[in-house]
């Protein structure tokens, strides 16, 4: 997918916390995001205490980005939740200057790529996190789906896809909506 | 008169009053004023006598009150002092041959685990008639030495924790270790003590003499062995094995293909290959190839092609395979075979990773790939350690020749914990190096002992051959308490611990130096300890010794810096200032010693896991539970920030890499991962790579292991045990369960 140019900056987002170092979060060592509030309520999702909207705590993209960058043995960032698609504004910028700084960026969503379209209708910064995304893994937990040994996805229902599979898949639903893709 | 008197050990011996009267004359004797003459001894002794009936007393002890008091009396004061120190003395000893005693029935009668004293060694079957024998042997010795051997400084140093004398059961017998040659070893056979092998000729022969040579030098040492050139010894091996099958393939393609018979076919194939300027070997087949078709006319031509390109393929397929079994056969005979007494497996650690001819790359992608797999039903295999060498130019970067090897190194690292890996590049252990000689490459032994600087002949400063003599740890978290927050003060401290250690590392060093070559019968006899190839039988060994280390180690720094700041090393930047200070100090010391004598004293990052417990416990006894010191059951490993503290790994690795270049005779750091390495290789190499960058020189990846809580398997399970083969959810029956513990020592009953 094609990354816009310029973000507007944002002030704050609100996460449940952080993890320095994941092994199990994608590609080499990563430092995982944590967003608080989820819509979902897949169940059995393995992370409930992320779902109220209230609980967590602020922070800034400028903060994360400040601890992220101190550890040279990052391969990048990962954004799990929770919802991150419900904060797309601070993670896209966010994710813009993980990108400035060589490093890659995961994103988990529990909602798949055709159900963030619509959203990102109403929200353009829907899709300028996917535009910074290299590697997202969309769609809801699915308990009866569980994968114990397949590394990233929780079920077997959720897809992985990397930046180019976004794209083509963005283009074939903005000509189901009649529009013409951009670029 | 009493006729009798009771003993202390309840039973009953005449009354013999000249047994008196010679324990008043020795103690008189002693004090060597005070003289008291023939008839005063007769009369002291009668008055005692005289009382001992006068109050009906027949018990030793009060046989002894009674002496001391006429004496008193009499006026003999000195001589009644050094009767009360005499018998002071005795029955100290007496005490401590009763507690040597209680140890014995505790050994004969407890099962091992009921009675820790039984379990002391992980290694050592503790239930076993060869192991408690062992144990029996370890305590009386331990007996014998704290009260006859040790100077008194040390003993007491060692009893009250303050320092640790490491292997003290072995202090008059052995050495530590040994880094073998097994390339010298193999040259024209040799002898293990209980018959002579004569130089193997296959793969399998040399895996085979390998663990000979561990289990038989073992047998002579109290630590462990290390393979310092395992690549390089077993190319050899690997040569002898293709060159075999080049040879019978050949044979065997010209058989067939001729319509030969066996026996012809043999001969035509010696007389083809005769006059050729080489042999053919694995890496060189298409050299070979020509170098054949060029000895032959034009009409032989098109059939010797054939030939060797099928002899070719058909030995390297049967080389692979042979060396893949031999490997598999390597790590199976090193964890199941016995060695002192019968009662313990070897320790073995084997470094590789630089040699880059097809042999030696062969024998790592072997041992590897079998290690991968993992013995029997898949099990983590504890032994060899195996520490993998990584160097820019030969195995670090992509386009080097062993790099495949690495990246099969840590794809193996991430599912069974080994190998480890040892960085040639850290400038201490880069300063060395010599290409293409391996006996100027830094080898580590599994537990972190690293040899190779050499004071004593700087000529000779090399792995093979050479060892640790012994070490002892202090305690550096007492000394931080002893100081009381007082940096200086506990300077001046360390500086009296590190006098102490220098002073007994030099008496063992006399008491070791003190034996003969046929104390040693392989170690020495078989020149596999540097230099000793030139003594003979009954000569004296302290020369050569000369050429290992004298180690002085230290434990606990996080709790030490604790103790002084307030706040340890991963916490605060002026306590890693001050760790480093007197990590130091440490090596000053070491070094200084070291030029005084001209004997290698050095500095270790001690791996106590044992030991740390011990020192714990006594200073809890002596100081009561403080936080972040004595409230826990181990010290922390030597410089290495607390494992109950959260750090990320880069921060961990930048904190200890600079006290690897400190402690010359060894150091790990460890790297605690959460999750399946083996999914993340990524993840894994990042964390070597930047080892690699910081100067670190030993270091290890470590991860949780699954359990199986019903057979008690640990290691990585995927989707079903390899132990009992049952998946999450499934039972195993108690009749299969039975059948395992006949195994496995630790299936849960
Ligand atoms: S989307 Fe994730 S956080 Fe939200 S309910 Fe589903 S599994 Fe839980
Ligand atoms: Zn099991």
């Amino acid at each position: 997918m094609q990354r816009n140019a310029s973000l507007p900056c944002v002030h704050s987002l609100r996460v449940h916390g952080v993890v320095e170092e994941s092994i199990v979060d994608g590609p080499g060592l990563r430092f995982v995001v944590f967003t608080q509030g989820c819509l979902h309520g897949c169940p059995g999702c393995h992370n409930p205490a992320t779902h109220s909207f209230g609980e967590g705590y602020e922070t800034t993209p400028q903060a994360l980005l400040t601890q992220f960058a101190t550890n040279p043995l990052l391969a990048g960032v990962t954004f799990s939740g929770g919802e991150p698609f419900l904060q797309p504004e601070p993670l896209a910028f966010l994710a813009k200057q993980v990108h400035a700084l060589g490093k890659t960026v995961v994103v988990y969503t529990g909602y798949t790529l055709e159900a963030l379209y619509p959203l990102a209708q109403e929200r353009p910064a829907v899709a300028s996190l996917l535009e910074q995304t290299d590697l997202l893994i969309d769609g809801p937990y699915v308990a009866a789906l569980r994968e114990l040994d397949s590394g990233l996805k929780g079920s077997s229902n959720q897809r992985i896809l990397d930046n180019e599979a976004i794209g083509s898949l963005w283009n074939v639903l903005q000509l189901r909506q009649g529009n013409v893709p951009n670029g | 008169m009493a006729k009798q008197i009771v003993k202390r050990d309840g039973c009953s011996v005449l009354f013999d009053s000249s047994k008196i009267l010679n324990a008043i004359a020795k103690a008189n004797k002693a004090v060597g004023e005070e003289e008291i003459t023939a008839t005063g001894l007769l009369f002291v002794t009668e008055e005692v006598c005289r009382l001992l009936e006068a109050r009906s007393l027949s018990n030793v002890e009060e046989i002894q009150d009674v002496v001391e008091e006429v004496l008193i009396r009499f006026g003999f004061s000195k001589t009644a002092k050094a009767y009360i120190l005499y018998r002071a003395e005795h029955t100290k000893i007496r005490d401590a041959e009763t507690y040597l005693m209680d140890i014995y029935k505790k050994l004969t009668w407890a099962p091992a685990k009921e009675e820790d004293i039984k379990r002391e060694n992980a290694n050592i079957d503790g239930d076993t008639a060869m192991g408690t024998m062992l144990r029996y042997g370890s305590e009386g010795s331990k007996f014998f030495i704290d009260n006859y051997v040790l100077p008194k400084d040390a003993a007491a140093g060692h009893a009250n924790g303050d320092i640790h004398i490491h292997d003290k059961d072995f202090y008059m017998l052995t050495e530590t270790c040994c880094q073998i040659d097994l390339i010298r070893l193999f040259k024209k056979g040799f002898s293990t003590g209980h018959g002579y092998l004569r130089e193997p000729n296959s793969i399998e022969s040399y895996a085979a003499l390998a663990c000979i040579a561990l289990q038989a030098n073992q047998n002579e040492m109290h630590g462990g062995q290390s393979i310092p050139n395992f690549d390089f010894a077993m190319a050899q091996g690997v040569n002898k094995t293709f060159r075999k099958e080049y040879v019978a393939a050949f044979a065997c393609f010209l058989e067939v293909k001729n319509e030969l018979d066996a026996a012809e076919a043999v001969a035509r194939t010696e007389v083809l290959l005769q006059g050729l300027p080489y042999q053919p070997t694995l890496g060189n087949g298409e050299a070979f190839g020509q170098a054949l078709l060029a000895c032959h006319g034009e009409t032989m031509r098109p059939l010797l092609a054939k030939t060797h390109l099928h002899a070719t393929q058909k030995a390297i397929q049967a080389t692979r395979r042979r060396t893949y079994q031999a490997m598999e056969a390597f790590i199976h005979n090193l964890n199941t075979m016995n060695s002192r007494a019968g009662a313990q497996v070897p320790f073995s650690s084997v470094n590789y990773g630089t040699d880059v001819s097809a042999e030696g790359r062969m024998v790592v992608e072997n041992l590897l790939l079998a290690t991968k797999a993992g013995l029997g039903n898949g099990e983590t295999s504890i032994f060899p350690v195996q520490i993998f060498k990584v160097k820019a130019g030969v195995s670090f970067n992509p386009e080097d020749p062993n790099y495949d090897l690495f990246r099969l190194a840590m794809e193996t690292s991430a599912r069974r914990l080994f190998p480890n890996f040892s960085f040639l590049d850290a400038p201490f252990n880069a300063q060395y190096y010599r290409e293409g000689d391996y006996n100027s490459e830094v080898a580590y032994m599994g537990c972190r002992t690293r040899v190779i600087g050499n004071v004593y002949d700087t000529e000779r400063q090399v792995t093979c051959g050479r060892g640790n003599l012994s070490f002892t740890t202090v305690n550096l978290p007492r000394l931080g308490l002893e100081a009381k927050g007082n940096t200086a003060a506990f300077f001046t401290l360390l500086d009296e611990r590190i006098d102490l250690v220098f002073r007994q590392l030099l008496h063992r060093f006399k008491v070791q130096g003190s034996k003969k070559v046929y104390n040693y019968p392989f170690l020495m006899g078989q020149g596999i300890w540097l230099d000793s190839e030139h003594l003979k039988w009954e000569d004296s060994i302290e020369e050569v010794l000369k050429h290992g280390t004298l180690t002085i180690g230290f434990i606990g720094l996080a709790e030490a810096l604790y103790a002084l700041l307030g706040k340890h090393h991963g916490q605060c930047e002026q306590a890693q200032a001050l760790g480093l200070q007197i990590v130091q100090h440490l090596r000053r010391r070491a070094d200084e010693k070291a030029r005084e004598t001209g004997l290698n004293f050095s500095l270790i990052a001690t791996p106590a896991e044992g030991l740390s417990g011990r020192f714990v416990a006594l200073d809890k006894q002596r100081y009561g539970t403080l936080e972040g010191i004595t409230d826990k059951d181990y010290y922390t490993n030597s410089f290495h920030v607390p494992v109950s503290f959260s750090i990320a790994a880069f921060r961990k690795i930048q904190l200890e890499a600079p006290y690897h270049a400190l402690t010359n005779a060894g150091h790990i750091s460890y790297v605690e991962l959460d999750g399946d390495a083996s999914k993340n290789l990524e993840a894994f190499e990042t964390i070597v790579r930047f080892m690699h960058a910081q100067g670190v020189g030993y270091g290890s990846i470590n991860h949780p292991l699954d359990r199986d809580p019903v057979c008690g398997y640990i290691g990585v399970i995927d989707d079903c045990c390899p132990r009992c083969g049952r998946k999450e959810g499934e039972g195993v029956s108690e009749e299969a369960l039975l059948q395992l513990k006949k195994q496995y020592h630790d299936v849960p009953m």
